[in-house]
């Protein structure tokens, strides 16, 4: 027995298997970001969706009226990947700019109070810095060890000099949603793996 | 050199063109479109013409209305303007041009004479 949820694509409502709504709704979320940066994305995401929603109907029968992860596997390789579907040149050149090895912590000699360690964290992790610094004066005055770690960065953060270093400090806005995202996916992988 | 990839190129090259080609013959909505463009071998992943014909809609080629289906939601039918009737005239040209170019280069000068 599974659990099914109800789902409206393209103006229909489709009883779908909860893991195959998961698997859809990760497409989908995928194609959304991937054509974030279009003019009419919402158009072009609900011209999909609803010719997602004629290719299940043509899955569903009287004998088979759940869609399966099967179906949805079908489909999404009809329709193919973000990345099959995406024929912008640009898009290669982006994807380079924004592999982890870009985004680096840095010191931020800018915005430095002593040493810029924690401007520059605050720059990696897009928080403000008086946040942090708030952190290791408080873990300085509980027991010192605010000013070990503080130290410790000090010494192996190299100091943002050039503007290369000063935006690969601050790392790329899609760049950090790419993370996210696949940080994201590595996670559903680990969950799934652990439940079988 | 990735075979695959350079096929994919020179696809991705036509596609524009070729879906306006299929419109210009009748008006028709996107699964039509996929059908036809399917069947010529042009397109491989389906999702591939969403974006085009919106951005060939955005830039004034292509027009839509809605029309009431036997079965299933209104569909999105598409036509030519008359801007986008002048652009595939220019690529129908280029394309002969690219037709008899190639051709040309395949079998060497001393053929053509």
């Amino acid at each position: 027995m599974k659990i099914t949820v109800s789902a409206n694509l393209g103006g229909y409502s489709f009883n779908i298997d909860e893991d195959a709504y998961t698997e859809l709704k990760r497409y989908l979320k995928n194609l959304e970001m991937h054509f974030a940066e279009e003019e009419s994305s919402s158009e072009i995401l609900s011209d999909i969706e609803t010719r997602m929603s004629e290719l299940f109907r043509q899955k569903l029968t009287s004998y088979k009226q759940v869609i399966t992860i099967e179906d949805v596997r079908e489909v999404t390789a009809i329709l193919g990947s973000p990345e099959d579907i995406s024929d912008n040149e640009g898009s290669t050149a982006r994807q380079k700019f924004s592999s982890p090895g870009y985004h680096r912590m840095y010191r931020d000699p800018d915005h430095r109070i002593i040493g810029g360690v924690c401007a520059g964290v605050g720059a990696y992790w897009r928080i403000e810095p008086w946040i942090i610094r708030i952190i290791f004066v408080a873990l300085a005055m509980a027991g010192g060890l605010g000013i070990l770690i503080y130290l410790i960065l000090y010494i192996v953060l190299p100091e943002a000099r050039t503007t290369a270093q000063k935006i690969e400090m601050k790392g790329d806005p899609v760049n950090i949603h790419n993370i996210k995202e696949s940080v994201k996916r590595e996670f559903d992988t680990v969950r799934k793996t652990m439940k079988l | 050199m990735d075979l695959e990839n350079t096929k994919a190129q020179m696809r991705k090259g036509i596609l524009e063109y070729c879906i306006l080609s299929v419109i210009s013959r009748n008006s028709c909505y996107a699964s039509d479109i996929i059908k036809e463009l399917k069947e010529a071998k042009v397109i491989v992943v389906e999702g591939t013409l969403y974006p085009l014909l919106t951005r060939q809609k955005n830039s004034g080629l292509l027009s839509y209305r809605w029309e009431e289906s036997p079965q299933g939601p209104p569909r999105k039918y598409y036509e030519l303007t008359d801007a986008g009737r002048e652009y595939l005239k220019e690529l129908d040209n280029s394309w002969e041009e690219l037709i008899d170019s190639v051709h040309l280069i395949r079998k060497g000068k001393q053929s053509t004479i």
